[in-house]
């Protein structure tokens, strides 16, 4: 196992969850809360469930997955619409179910599973032949009965709202429409009305979330409301440097002028302290991740594995993506966590059955 | 292919990340670095203390003591209300009162506010105790200015206020800022780069909430520099007891040195007002008062001379040779020059010179300074340093005027006449002097012919300054000359008819001059300038009043100062 691919992914993914954690100590150790300082304790916890879950999925052969995707997927709209009806509200959002003693959001697991549901949807052979239907089918088939399986969950979590999970899932949806081979016809119709949809969503978005949008573009138009976390984050990550302040002396970080410092902005709080060569190693090793992912995909001869595979991969890039570019300032504000550096159970466990799922994939084109 | 685009893509994101993490570190991190101390580094300034300033013999006569300010580190509004609302309970000021402070003591978004200043020590002791429940209170120590002697020589001192626009534009480059408190006036504007502390403090880390979390550094403040002056504190008080509250100005000088012996100027104003800030009604009485306190009239203010302009006269007659000791003019009250009838004060027959400075004749002035001309008497007068600031080590000091025949064709396209000459001779018409150039004029008696430049801080900080400002000008008078002028200042005081008879039965040989110069409508203002005691000079006095009447007036205030300086055995 030790030089196999999957074995390199579940390295990265410690050495990431490692870094979280010093960030997310070196964040709150200074909070007068016990509580808060002990927090680094949980998400150790969170890891260690989250690797139970890596080996769980990484014994559980992947075709399970596909034989259990039409349960997940009423799991999920399930899971969206109890959040509906008993989601506690934190931060101005509804998007989390208290189940026993943690704070769970469904919203994580389900982009898992709208990958699950879409990687089973194109790689579906006809009845006939051995071909995909894909390769034939018209547009319907191809874009707008996939669409709209994909549109329940993400209105759902439009209107929890948390606006960066539902980005993430339209992204992964067009990303597996690309990757599964629908023509480039009927992917840029979709674009054109997108286009066209954009003003319309303009006036769903809630107030704050147009605020956010407009501070993104001039952070300085409300420097301690809507624009503040930006500003302080920019300044975090500005004043690190190339070797950072050191591990527990960013003042960013530590004396909270960085609000959300152990979750959706741990990037900055990371930089802080390690500076320009501790986010370069960050990167690159997130970049590595996630090219495993892809040459898993990519080596993989079951259309479904492939899929899934290329789905998580795509789905780990975007949310790395969103997240350092918003806390960098090049992407507006919207609620979204770090995969493995940001606090977080559900986060950290999704990931962590992700990779499991991406590990079994590989496991099994190597035991066939 | 679209797998190879894909991958393609993914580098791309990460390049564009990090470029935009080296963005952010590189091409901006000075600016994110100083945001980010911004953020969370507060200075707390703390202030040394002035130098002290202390009279010849080290009597301190400015002091300072400390006094309490509170002061906020801002930050949350909801904290500062909270603070604010506990403040005004223990200070007993009212919220409203407290929050226009508050306002007004902004200097920058984040640096400290004062609110309260010079709080009771009672206070002090409970918001010690109570503080540490109120965000960002703190308690500091500042010292302040003290005068132990009241109004005694405020003049020389100066007073502080804080920095005018005006300087702050002419300082900015020796690092003064705004709302620093700077001498205006006096040893205090002149020497303030030396009396001025040098600011410390600690430089401390706050939270978001601006909470105090640690010590980060602490430059200790360096206390200015003390300054010696040259003034003795109890002929100081002597002239200050003596002049009153009459309007003028009095000089003590010593006519070798040019050292300043005592200074007063009156109108005089309360020093103290000026610290404390709660006294703003009594400050601007001060600056609204039309008898002008703030002025000091020993050398910000110049007058006509009147026969204090005699000696100039005389002094230019014998050393041109234009008249010699017997040479005599016959006073019958007035004569005619020109088309003008000049009056003298009294007919005094036959005058020679050594009679015609005790009886401070007019008319023997007129004829000699007829026979001068006023080119030479202008002359004379600018060799004996009129018309030019007698360039004393205090600030605002006034050049004086002297007329002549050019200035009045090259200014004021005027023919200059014998009338004009007439009425320079006996300091009238344009001439303006300072007392301190009049002080200056006669140590060039008593000393036998130097012109020395008065001067009033002897060291600073124990280093002596004083061989820097003593220029001494030899003034080639011929001695026997000198001598005759000082006979005839002797003669002032010792004949019965002499204009400073008054002095006379004093303990102490003084020779001196009177001066009645005459302002049109009003009293005429009083001189008397002299020196003693005559065998051997000690002191050069000035003696100026203010419309204060005839020289006689000043004789009497004068005598009473070297009375009551030889009753104290300051003059031996």
């Amino acid at each position: 196992m030790i030089r196999t691919t999957h074995f390199r992914i579940l390295i990265i993914a410690i050495l990431i969850s490692v870094m979280g954690i010093l960030s997310i100590y070196s964040s709150n150790y200074q909070k007068e809360d016990k509580k808060w300082q002990l927090i680094y304790k949980r998400q150790i916890y969170w890891v260690i469930l989250g690797l139970f879950f890596f080996f769980i999925m990484y014994n559980l052969n992947y075709r399970r997955l596909w034989d259990a995707t039409y349960f997940l997927y009423l799991l999920s709209a399930l899971l969206l619409l109890l959040v509906f009806i008993l989601g506690a509200v934190r931060l101005g959002a509804q998007r989390w179910l208290r189940i026993a003693w943690f704070n769970f959001q469904p919203s994580e697991i389900v982009k898992l599973i709208v990958i699950i549901f879409l990687s089973r949807y194109f790689s579906a052979k006809s009845s006939s032949n051995v071909t995909l239907t894909l390769n034939n089918a018209g547009i319907f088939r191809a874009i707008i009965l996939p669409f709209f399986f994909v549109a329940i969950p993400m209105v759902l979590i439009i209107e929890q709202p948390d606006l960066g999970s539902s980005a993430v899932v339209l992204f992964i949806f067009i990303a597996m429409l690309y990757i599964s081979g629908v023509k480039l016809k009927y992917l840029t119709i979709i674009f054109l009305l997108s286009l066209l949809f954009l003003p319309i969503l303009w006036h769903i978005l809630r107030d704050y979330q147009k605020e956010r949008l407009l501070v993104f573009l001039n952070p300085n138009i409300d420097p301690l409301g809507a624009g503040y976390t930006i500003i302080q984050s920019k300044i975090a990550i500005g004043s690190g440097g190339f070797l950072g302040k050191g591990w527990l002396s960013g003042t960013q970080g530590q004396l909270h002028f960085l609000p959300e410092s152990h979750t959706d902005f741990i990037f900055a709080t990371f930089t802080e302290e390690w500076g320009f060569l501790g986010a370069i190693t960050l990167l690159i090793l997130y970049y590595f991740l996630i090219k495993q992912g892809i040459r898993i995909a990519q080596k993989t001869s079951d259309n479904f594995a492939r899929l899934l595979a290329f789905g998580i991969s795509l789905m780990l890039a975007t949310q790395v993506f969103i997240n350092i570019a918003m806390t960098i300032g090049l992407a507006p504000v919207v609620g979204l966590p770090l995969p493995l550096m940001s606090y977080g159970g559900s986060s950290t466990l999704v990931t962590y059955i992700s990779l499991g799922i991406l590990a079994n994939i590989d496991k099994q084109r190597t035991v066939f | 292919m679209r797998i190879k685009i894909i991958n393609y893509a993914l580098i791309f994101i990460f390049i564009f990340l990090i470029f935009g993490i080296f963005n952010l570190e590189f091409m901006q991190g000075k600016k994110f670095k100083d945001l980010s101390n911004k953020n969370c580094i507060r200075l707390i300034p703390q202030q040394g203390s002035r130098g002290k300033i202390l009279d010849r013999l080290g009597n301190i006569l400015v002091d300072n003591y400390l006094s309490y300010d509170v002061i906020i580190l801002p930050k949350d509004k909801e904290d500062i209300d909270k603070a604010l609302i506990e403040l005004s309970g223990i200070l007993g000021v009212s919220l409203n009162d407290l929050k226009d402070t508050f306002k007004k003591g902004f200097v920058a978004p984040l640096s400290p506010i004062t609110v309260a200043e010079n709080i009771d020590i009672k206070k002090v002791f409970t918001l010690e105790e109570l503080k540490s429940d109120m965000g960002g209170v703190i308690i500091q120590p500042h010292p302040l200015r003290y005068y132990p002697y009241g109004r005694l020589a405020c003049h020389v001192m100066g007073y502080l206020n804080e920095i005018d626009r005006w300087r702050l534009t002419k300082l900015a480059d020796y690092g003064y800022k705004t709302k620093d408190v700077v001498g205006f006036g006096g040893v205090e504007e002149k020497y303030d780069y030396f009396l001025r502390q040098d600011e410390g403090g600690l430089s401390v880390e706050v939270d978001h909430k601006g909470r105090f979390m640690r010590v980060i550094g602490f430059k200790s403040p360096k206390n200015g520099k003390d300054l010696l002056l040259s003034l003795d504190l109890r002929i100081q008080k002597i002239v200050e007891d003596s002049l009153q509250d009459k309007k003028g100005s009095v000089i003590l000088m010593d006519p070798y040195s040019g050292e300043i012996l005592a200074m007063a100027s009156s109108p005089d104003f309360d020093l103290s007002a000026f610290v404390k800030k709660t006294s703003q009604p009594s400050i601007s009485r001060i600056f609204n008062n039309p008898e002008a306190p703030l002025i000091n009239r020993a050398i910000s203010s110049s007058y006509p001379a009147g026969s204090i302009f005699k000696l100039i006269v005389a002094t230019a007659a014998l050393e041109t040779g234009k008249i010699n000791l017997n040479t005599e003019f016959i006073c019958k009250g007035s004569i005619s020059i020109g088309k003008q009838e000049f009056s003298c004060w009294n007919t005094h027959n036959q005058q020679n010179l050594m009679q015609a400075i005790p009886h401070s004749c007019n008319v023997f002035f007129y004829r000699t300074g007829l026979l001068l001309g006023a080119q030479v008497i202008h002359d004379y007068a600018v060799k004996y340093a009129f018309a030019r600031a007698t360039a004393i080590d205090l600030p605002y000091e006034t050049n004086g005027f002297i007329p002549s025949p050019l200035w009045r064709r090259v200014s004021k396209f005027k023919s200059w006449f014998d009338g004009d000459t007439a009425n320079l001779a006996i300091g009238q018409g344009e001439v303006l002097v300072t007392p301190l150039q009049v002080a200056r004029m006669m140590a060039v008696y008593a000393n036998k012919g130097n012109l020395v430049t008065p001067y009033i801080v002897k060291t600073i900080d124990g280093k002596d300054v004083s061989r820097y400002q003593k220029k001494i000008i030899r003034l080639n008078i011929k001695e026997s000359n000198l001598n005759y002028i000082n006979q005839a200042l002797r003669n002032t005081v010792l004949y019965p008819s002499g204009t400073a008879s008054v002095l006379s039965d004093l303990a102490v040989s003084v020779a001196g001059k009177t001066g009645s110069a005459q302002v049109s409508g009003r009293q005429p203002h009083g001189w008397f300038v002299g020196f003693f005691p005559f065998e051997k000079p000690k002191f050069v006095i000035c003696v100026f009043l203010e419309n204060g009447g005839a020289g006689f007036y000043s004789c009497v205030i004068a005598k009473q100062i070297i009375k009551m300086m030889y009753d104290q055995g300051l003059i031996d």
